[in-house]
């Protein structure tokens, strides 16, 4: 690879460079300032400001780059419209927990640290972003490890108290786990195809009769990587005990953007490492030698059903949302196993509310979690008639995210039962069906606590200060708006379902 | 400038009340002048009006439109194609209804400065008026049945909140409550003819519906489902526009504040349905446009009938709304839609004259509506005098005024009409109609401001009304001159106004056309579609008869009206015959007219009356035959609950219970596995792994 070929790939990372920059600089700064730091987030911010200009630049062009050897069509990075679409989805998630973060009492208390919470998030941004484009298994798990050994910090950023600590412990140590068998999964991999290209996998996948045995226990091993990341089942367990001991602008942010970046790399990993070829009516035909359909399913019916079976139970806020986004991530895989381009759409659609649902309901959490420290679903008693804003936006979102109309959340729910309607999954949308019923059981727990629970005399207040007051609408509003109109949406989410290679 | 332009400044047009509503909504209590602020975006659109407005008619004869896919579920399965989309769109006869309805609107929210001072919920007014304006503009600019639809209930919302708007008074509050569920009559009617158009088309877009039917797609393949589909959307214009048998709600709704009767029951809202089936013409059939005709004449001709005998100013203002409106769907029937909507425009102006007029009076009488005790308010009110003259003359259709150009447009229209299908019932009751309303506006204009004052202590402390109430005035009085319609007084037909209105062309099949109607070359089979698009006043036919009915019509109505004040002056003026006599002498024909027609009493006793015996009817039925028979049966049944209380008891219940038992135990169970130890995390992990490694591995 010569220099000027490395140079012209590098004008395809713009947004990427523009984070390590910002990485870099909030860094520095850190280091010269030692006592005042409040203006750090605000670098942090414009930083993200610049990155999403980059975005918007990029959106639309397909091109790959970091090709390291004459022989191969495609790089080590793809830049699409869906990598973009994602990134988009990362930037903004990344935009709204650093308010979240201003806000947060628990991030305010380690001020002095502020700086290395910072980095630590521009960190994951960076494997994130990569992530969401990695056309190449060692790309994958290098910005893979990245996001990873960054939230693994982040988790346990509190480490004065003994729940983080515990939290970011079991992170490490799950995830270590799981990183070291996909690994081991891709160097099987490597053995049967002698690349680490997802395209030339695929190309090398549908001539030769293949190895099926080493390649089902790879892919599976390769598997167990991406559904740690996305907390499917199996690969859940440590979701909850995070979710709960990590700050809560941390825990919003890995079930979102760390999510996204996930399922980016799952539908590429599945979309260009083992499509053969693409219909015209929008369907994609699999390679042989991996039933992915019906792997899918079986961890998609089991996803969404532990997600929500548990989450009955919790009395936690913060714990029964995790459990919810592992629901979530159920009806996510569901879309995907239609394997049709209208699955592709519902995952975009779906992310973009669930971005702002979920992103609103740990926010609602977070504030009363600053006045009164406390997460429990009996403190919430009352809420209607003494917070009514408060209530009335949390409403929102928990409608939102039990799919009930007229909020974004049936949107996101109505494509993705579409997909699997079309695709005749039915019974896999009638799972999906149910299990959602099941779920607005534990949403509306929240609203019977809050509205329909009389107030006691040790019922809290909470005053909503402006600045979480002007976060919340501008999440509660699109909310209630994009499940009114929602073509805007549809037609960026239709635009970006370009995967470079197809 | 781009015709998309006209679009963006007509959306600003159409939100910035919404905005004005909500904020003075919410912060009105805190800030008390913030009623301003509705004031000032009143003005900022009547400005944004005039300027698309001069737009349109100067640079755009073309229709500009603007369209949107609201909800896009593309290739839905079972369903196929599903894709609802809104739009707005300017045409000529859109741009003037924006100016219409924007000036009488912000002269009103001018002329409430002033009436309304010193109410307790003085900002809730102003918002209630933002979202009506809101409402309002939104039926001007939809270009599909849904926005419409939907526009159209949010006006009859706001007329609902305002009519009722002093809702202390019990007859305010049954006021609303009356005009809202007579209005669900008709909307419910609306909405269906929408949906038998949306089922066959799939679509509400007013230009794909035309253009469907235009290429000979006919709802079920059946020329009698155009026909009601067409009398059922008319049906929206039956209850909106107080068309009989539903006007009743009108009179009724003058319990609202007079301001807001001057724009919502008067000038706007209630035109809306007049400009509603002038906007959707072209799908009416001959047996749907009969219908329309003789809806209007009737309800002209009886609501003329009362309003001669009756004494509240309002009333008499209400029931020439009434009949009016009346006048204008007639003219749509008969084919006259140019006229019909020429009529809607110079009315709004002098009918919100005369409401604001008497507005101004019952201000400056202490909220008096009795016409009896009033009378010489001339000396003291000249402003408001000489104005409520002008638009008394334009409505009685004296030549210099606008009334007479439209009215007389729209009577020549009944004539030809008469003169070519031979149902002469419509132009004589719209001459009569025309006789009468001459007749009842100057016995009005005598009783209240000339004579003797009747009641002293109230002429007494009677002034002449700040400027913020004259100047809206003397504005709307300009309007009802001639020249600003046309420079020939008295004939329109050169005028600028009947020249921007757009040609409505008829699509419905030929057979279904009044034979006037029908294109003259009748077309072969092939070609049968390619003539059907032309102009229905090009008809040669029609022209002709419009050309020949001119004169007579003119002629004739000039002399009814002469008659018609004539007589005002004999009995109110001159008192050469006694008001009471007369009414004695037809004692029946007096009572028939002050009550009403009965309608209010009819309706009570058969619709009302009939509900609530049914329901009484039942409740007994209930009582005494399905009572008896329960209680015979009870006996029976207790021997069986007993069997199948122990049935659901175990059984039932059982399997509902064990269902939700199973869904927690679930629940529970797999919480187990939380234990919160990492090397079970792992370990399960793991396990599954291997699980699903003989699940998808061959050789297991």
């Amino acid at each position: 690879m010569d220099l000027s070929y490395f140079i012209t790939s590098l004008t395809t990372i713009q947004p990427e460079l523009m984070v390590s920059a910002t990485l870099l600089v909030v860094l520095v700064f850190d280091l010269i300032f030692k006592q005042k730091k409040t203006f750090i987030p605000y670098i942090a911010l414009a930083g993200l400001v610049a990155t999403f200009f980059f975005l918007i630049n990029q959106f639309g062009i397909s091109q790959t780059a970091f090709i390291t050897s004459a022989e191969k069509q495609y790089g080590i990075f793809s830049l699409d419209p869906f990598g973009t679409f994602f990134k988009f989805i990362i930037v903004v998630s990344s935009f709204l927990v650093i308010l979240m973060s201003i806000s947060s009492s628990e991030i305010k208390n380690v001020n002095s640290r502020s700086g290395e919470y910072y980095t630590l998030i521009f960190g994951m941004i960076l494997g994130m972003m990569f992530l969401a484009s990695a056309n190449d298994l060692i790309l994958i798990y290098i910005s893979l490890e990245l996001l990873s050994l960054s939230s693994y910090v982040l988790a346990g950023f509190l480490k004065k108290e003994r729940r983080p600590s515990e939290a970011a412990m079991k992170y490490l140590l799950f995830g270590a786990i799981s990183s070291a068998i996909m690994l081991f999964g891709m160097s099987l991999f490597y053995g049967l195809f002698a690349t680490t290209n997802l395209n030339v996998i695929a190309s090398l996948g549908s001539v030769s009769g293949m190895e099926t045995i080493t390649l089902t226990i790879s892919t599976i091993f390769i598997f167990a990587g991406i559904g740690y990341k996305i907390s499917s089942v199996p690969f859940h367990f440590w979701t909850p005990d995070v979710y709960e001991g990590a700050p809560i602008p941390i825990t919003a942010y890995l079930s979102v953007a760390s999510k996204s970046a996930g399922f980016a790399l799952l539908v590429r990993f599945v979309r260009v490492g083992f499509t053969n070829t693409t219909l015209e009516n929008g369907f994609w035909i699999l390679l042989e030698g991996f039933d992915w359909q019906l792997f899918l399913t079986i961890i998609a019916i089991a996803t969404m059903t532990i997600g929500n079976l548990i989450a009955l139970w919790q009395d936690n806020l913060k714990r029964m949302l995790a459990y919810s986004s592992i629901a979530h991530a159920g009806y996510l895989i569901a879309a995907l196993v239609a394997f049709n381009n209208e699955s592709l759409l519902a995952i975009l659609v779906y992310f973009v509310f669930y971005l702002l649902m979920n992103f609103g309901a740990f926010y609602v959490v977070m504030v009363v979690k600053n006045k009164h420290n406390t997460e429990d679903i009996n403190d919430y008693d009352g809420f209607g008639t003494t917070s009514p804003f408060l209530a009335v936006v949390m409403s929102f979102f928990l409608f939102s995210l039990a799919g009930v109309p007229p909020f974004a959340g049936f949107i996101g729910k109505l494509y993705i039962f579409i997909a699997l309607v079309d695709a005749k999954l039915l019974v896999l949308a009638i799972i999906a069906l149910l299990n959602s019923t099941v779920s607005v059981y534990y949403y509306m727990r929240v609203l019977k606590h809050m509205f329909l629970t009389k107030k006691t005399d040790n019922s809290k207040t909470v005053e909503v200060d402006l600045f979480d007051k002007v976060v919340l609408l501008a999440l509660a509003i699109p909310t209630l708006v994009l499940g009114l109109y929602f073509s805007g949406v549809v037609n960026l989410a239709q635009n970006s379902i370009n995967i470079l290679g197809f | 400038m781009p015709g998309s332009n006209l679009i963006s400044l007509s959306l600003i047009i159409l939100f910035l009340p919404l905005i004005g509503f909500i904020t003075v909504l919410l912060f009105g209590k805190r800030f008390s002048k913030l009623y301003n602020l509705e004031i000032g975006i009143l003005a900022t659109n009547l400005i944004l009006t005039i300027f698309v407005m001069f737009q349109k008619l100067m640079y755009f004869p073309e229709k500009i439109a603007n369209r949107f896919t609201w909800i896009n579920f593309g290739n839905v399965p079972f369903v196929g194609e599903l894709k609802v989309e809104l739009g707005i769109e300017l045409t000529n006869v859109t741009v003037l209804m924006l100016f219409v309805v924007n000036l009488i609107s912000f002269l009103v929210h001018v002329y409430s400065t002033k009436y309304m001072e010193g109410d307790i919920r003085f900002s809730r007014y102003y918002s209630y008026l933002g979202i009506f304006t809101f409402s309002m503009l939104g039926i001007v600019l939809a270009d599909n049945f849904l926005m419409m639809y939907i526009f159209w209930e949010l006006v009859g919302l706001s007329s609902y909140l305002l009519i009722g708007f002093w809702y202390e008074k019990d007859s305010a509050a049954d006021a609303g409550k009356k005009a809202f569920l007579t209005n669900r009559i008709g909307d419910m009617g609306m909405w269906l003819g929408i949906l038998i158009l949306f089922t066959n088309y799939h679509t509400f877009t007013f230009d794909i519906i035309f253009e469907a039917i235009n290429a000979g797609n006919i709802p079920f393949a059946d020329n009698g489902w155009l026909t009601a589909a067409g009398i059922l959307i008319f049906m929206g214009a039956i209850g909106k526009s107080a068309q009989f048998p539903l006007h009743v709600w009108l009179p009724d709704a003058m319990e609202g504040p007079t301001p807001v009767s001057a724009l919502i029951h008067a000038a706007t809202m209630v035109a809306a349905g007049v400009y509603m089936i002038v906007k959707v013409f072209a799908i009416f059939t001959a047996d749907a446009l009969l219908v329309i005709a003789v809806i209007g004449a009737l309800t002209s001709f009886i609501s003329a009938t009362i309003a001669l005998t009756q004494n509240d100013i309002k009333k008499v203002l209400a029931y020439s709304t009434v009949s009016q409106l009346g006048y204008m769907v007639m003219a749509v029937g008969v084919g006259a839609y140019h006229y019909a909507f020429f009529h809607l425009v110079t009315h709004a102006f002098f009918k919100a004259l005369l409401f604001l007029g008497s507005g101004s009076v019952i201000y400056a009488m202490h909220h008096e509506q009795d016409m009896r005790k009033m009378g010489g308010l001339k000396k003291k009110m000249p402003i408001t005098y000489y104005t409520f003259l002008i638009a008394t003359l334009a409505i009685s259709g004296v030549p210099f005024f606008s009334g007479f150009l439209s009215k007389d447009g729209i009577l020549a229209g009944t004539y030809a009409f008469g003169s070519l299908t031979g149902h002469w019932l419509i132009p004589v009751l719209g001459f009569l109609v025309a006789g009468m309303t001459a007749f009842y506006m100057f016995r009005l204009v005598l009783m209240t401001f000339h004579g003797e004052p009747r009641d002293h202590h109230k002429y007494d402390h009677a002034h002449e009304s700040p400027w913020a109430m004259t100047i809206p005035l003397i504005t709307l009085a300009v309007l009802s001159f001639w020249i600003t319609y046309t420079p020939n007084p008295v004939s329109s037909d050169a005028g600028w106004f009947l020249n921007k209105i757009e040609n409505q062309s008829t699509v419905v099949p030929q057979d279904t056309r009044f034979e006037f109607m029908q294109t003259e070359d009748v077309p072969n089979e092939e070609n049968h579609n390619n003539h059907t698009e032309q102009a229905v006043i090009h008809s040669e036919h029609y022209m002709h008869a419009m050309h020949e009915a001119h004169y007579p019509a003119m002629i004739l109505s000039l002399v009814l009206a002469s008659l018609g004040i004539l007589f005002a002056f004999v009995v109110y003026y001159w008192n050469k015959v006694s008001a009471d006599k007369m009414a004695n002498a037809v004692p029946f024909l007096y009572k028939f007219s002050l009550n009403k027609w009965f309608f209010d009493e009819f309706y009570h006793s058969t619709f009302i009356r009939g509900t609530i015996e049914t329901s009484k009817g039942l409740s007994v039925f209930d009582g005494k035959v399905i009572d008896g028979a329960v209680n015979g049966s009870a006996t029976i049944t207790r021997g069986f609950s007993k069997i199948s209380g122990l049935f659901d008891q175990y059984v039932v219940d059982g399997l509902v219970n064990l269902t939700a038992f199973k869904i927690g135990f679930f629940g529970f169970i797999f919480k187990k596995t939380q234990t919160g130890r990492v090397q079970n995390y792992i370990l399960l992990a793991i396990l599954s792994l291997i699980v699903l490694f003989i699940i998808f591995l061959p050789f297991f």
